[in-house]
């Protein structure tokens, strides 16, 4: 295999500074490039069948960069194969000069605090992730060693050195491994050992080209405060902004059938959800509250309309402060864990983190912002896998029939309760046979 | 019985006049404090209340003997950090990195005292001890002192590396000296898969602190400590077996008491270590410490600057001549 240029990876090499330096001037970015077309069009597995997904200047090369990432993230309608060329090591010129644009426009125009800023980092790191884990073993471990001397002047750096890192708890010094003041990143050791300080060297690579972006951000605006940024940087800016809020927008509710989220009605809850919360048996007890029951809750208190908008989101896009999240959603949660016999936690404490977990906070005791993304939101689980793993609190009812999933029904039952009460003639007691 | 009976015992305003009258001398305070007395806040607490008195200033030490001889404070405190303006508590210039080891918080005493004794003293001592070689030999600092607080020891590190450390960095060199988290050590194996390996089976770096915090709590449990989920019987249990651990065979006990109670067993030791000091100590940039060389008065002992942690004996090295006549 070909040797990959560190500049693959790490924007800030001297190397990829000459590039970008040496590179043309900003007014070109919007013109059609043919070897960035070549390259694109010689890419294995890249999809051809679509013009519009393929770029063909720097300007749409910047969009698609940050474009793939939101993509990735919305796993629903991500289709891989029109962004390979974003992995090919050919590309590393087109990109490192890509990577500059979209920092300066970025930079110039929000805060280095703003959600546009935070994806451009968010995208960066996983883009460097995802490039590291494509390459060869033995050549990746080449290229990690050239970058952490071209970051760090060493591969062995003084702890201190990455204080930026710690503060910003992009990584802990507990999971680094310190000698005599250095961190131990280099290739001395053996077996195992040396496998675990790999874990660590791949770790580390994108948090320090993250934490270098953000610097360079906080730069690039300052500059911006001082010197009016180059038109074409503004328009780009305005075109991500778009392209960003596109992704997060929620659609405002209109007309009566729309489902808003709102204090969860425990009268509308399925059979098989409020089996599950008078407690269920040891058998079944961990898949009924960790799989079943927080999918449930939680989006149907936050994003009950999951599966008509077809978005993946974040809890805290619904829940900021995750006070919803923590004082509401979880007490019902784990209230229900101890109605399990045996109580839940009091045998698999553990279980606590996997709920964590199916919440998208990953592996952790409690929900916190820093950790969300680490997991993914889990949505409910189906009817029908419901009545292969769980079937125990299956009671299906009339409702039962018309839906594929206890959140639908939800909706329906609360749909149907707000259609009765707006109905007028609300004092005529309705009897049950009327639905 | 070297005077054993009026140390822990309060002072009295007259002990504490004749304590900074006829013993207290400025050069019995350390020289990183000394030399710049100007640029510390200081606190007194006058009354055995608390230090109510804060936002002191000195433009010199002069200054200072004469406010101590002249109050004859309960206790005296000064600043671990420096400032331009220290009255304000403004400018900050640097802070010293400490950790706080307090006899009488060590969360497993197996004297069983409920005050502080020589037995959880010689403890301190050693849990000191344990935090200096990790500071050295992982973080690889120097300029590390040692105070004899009264109750236990402060270890106060000037290390220009660390002095503007923000307070979520030196959070997280808590944890790491104190072995605060579980070592998550994954690594993908040869043949691609992703795998984890034990903190015990990786005797470097953190994962060994890891472990040998762990191991000194766990020696160290008296058995009636109620740890979080931990049940009577797994103790038992883990009384039983952890001979295996002082022999350090950790996987072989791991075995024994079985893997799912074993990481039960380990995330909770991860938060006893933790306690081995005050957390909130070492975390605070703006904290004011017990000015070594003075009085003590709740237990009448002189907070005194450790030349030597081992050979140093508390109850011959820190009780004031008040006490030793009066004995
Ligand atoms: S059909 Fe669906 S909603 Fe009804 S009980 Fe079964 S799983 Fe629950
Ligand atoms: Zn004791």
């Amino acid at each position: 295999m070909a040797m990959v240029s560190t500049v693959f990876i790490n924007p800030f090499s001297q190397e990829a500074k000459e590039l970008v330096k040496a590179s043309g001037d900003l007014d070109r970015i919007m013109e059609e490039d043919a070897r960035l077309l070549n390259i694109i069009e010689y890419t294995r597995g890249q999809r051809l069948d679509d013009d519009s997904r393929i770029p063909g200047s720097l300007w749409e090369f910047a969009i698609k960069r940050i474009e793939w990432y939101l993509e990735k993230k919305g796993y629903q309608r991500y289709q891989p194969g029109y962004y390979r060329f974003l992995f090919n090591p050919q590309i590393a010129e087109f990109d490192v000069i890509t990577f500059y644009v979209l920092a300066q426009a970025i930079g110039a125009k929000f805060n280095p605090n703003s959600r546009e800023s935070r994806i451009f980092m968010e995208s960066e790191a996983e883009i460097v992730k995802e490039r590291l884990l494509r390459i060869e073993s033995r050549e990746r471990e080449r290229v990690i060693s050239k970058i952490l001397r071209e970051m760090l002047d060493s591969e062995t750096p003084h702890w201190t050195q990455l204080e930026k890192l710690l503060e910003n708890r992009r990584i802990k010094l507990t999971e680094l491994i310190l000698k005599d003041g250095e961190v131990i990143l280099d290739k001395s050791a053996t077996g195992r050992t040396q496998q675990v300080i790999n874990a660590i060297r791949e770790k580390i690579i994108p948090a320090l080209i993250v934490q270098e972006t953000q610097e360079y951000l906080y730069k690039v605006h300052e500059m911006a405060a001082k010197i009016e940024p180059h038109p074409i940087l503004t328009r780009l800016a305005e075109k991500i902004r778009e392209r960003i809020s596109r992704e997060f927008f929620i659609p405002k509710k209109t007309g009566a059938r729309t489902i808003k989220a709102s204090k969860l009605d425990f009268d509308a809850f399925p059979p098989c959800i409020k089996n599950t919360i008078k407690g269920v048996r040891a058998g079944n007890r961990n898949d009924a509250i960790v799989l079943l029951l927080t999918g449930f809750l939680s989006y149907a208190r936050l994003y009950p309309s999951v599966f008509k908008d077809r978005k993946p989101h974040k809890v805290s896009d619904f829940d900021p402060t995750l006070n919803i999240t923590l004082n509401e959603i979880l007490p019902m949660i784990y209230e229900a864990a101890d109605n399990c016999e045996p109580p839940l936690f009091q045998d698999d404490p553990q279980e606590k983190l996997n709920i964590t977990a199916k919440l998208g906070f990953g592996l952790h005791e409690t929900p916190s912002l820093e950790n969300e993304g680490e997991t993914k939101w889990y949505t409910p689980m189906s009817c029908e896998k419901i009545k292969i793993h769980l079937p125990v609190v299956c009671k299906p009812d009339s409702l039962c029939e018309k839906i594929q999933n206890p959140l639908t029904y939800y909706n329906r039952k609360r749909w149907q309760k707000k259609r009765k009460n707006e109905g007028g003639d609300k004092d005529i007691p309705r009897g049950n046979t009327r639905r | 019985m070297r005077g054993v009976i009026r140390i822990f015992q309060e002072a009295t305003p007259e002990d504490r006049k004749k304590y900074y009258t006829r013993e207290w001398k400025p050069e019995k305070i350390p020289a990183f404090i000394r030399e710049n007395i100007h640029l510390r806040e200081f606190g007194f607490d006058h009354t055995g209340q608390g230090p109510n008195d804060r936002y002191r200033f000195f433009r010199d030490e002069k200054l200072l003997k004469k406010f101590l001889r002249y109050r004859a404070p309960y206790a005296a405190y000064s600043s671990v950090a420096l400032y331009d303006k220290p009255w304000k508590r403004e400018g900050w210039i640097s802070s010293e990195l400490v950790f706080d080891v307090d006899a009488k918080d060590i969360p497993v005493r197996p004297c069983g005292c409920d005050n502080v004794c020589e037995e959880c003293l010689d403890q301190a001592k050693e849990i000191v001890a344990m935090i200096i070689d990790t500071l050295r030999d992982d973080l690889g600092l120097q300029e590390i002192h040692v105070v004899y607080s009264g109750r236990g020891y402060h270890i106060r590190v000037l290390d220009p590396t660390i002095l503007r450390l923000d307070s979520e960095v030196r959070g997280q060199i808590l944890r790491y000296v104190m072995g605060g988290d579980v070592p998550r050590l994954l690594y993908t194996g040869l043949d691609g898969r992703m795998r984890s390996l034990d903190h015990f089976m990786a005797p470097l770096g953190y994962p060994r602190v890891f472990t040998e915090r762990s191991r000194y709590i766990i020696l160290h449990l008296s058995g009636d400590e109620k740890i979080e989920d931990i049940t009577r019987q797994t103790m038992n249990k883990i009384m039983e077996y952890r001979d295996l651990i002082e022999s350090d065979k950790w996987g072989e006990f791991k075995g024994v008491i079985g893997p799912r109670v074993y990481d039960r067993l380990i995330g909770s030791v991860a938060k006893l270590n933790l306690q081995l000091v005050d957390a909130k100590v070492t975390v605070d940039l703006k904290r004011i410490l017990r000015l070594p060389s003075s009085l003590h008065s709740k237990v009448s002992m002189i907070c005194t600057y450790v030349k030597d942690l081992e050979s140093f004996d508390p109850l011959e090295d820190a009780v004031p001549d008040f006490v030793k006549e009066g004995s």
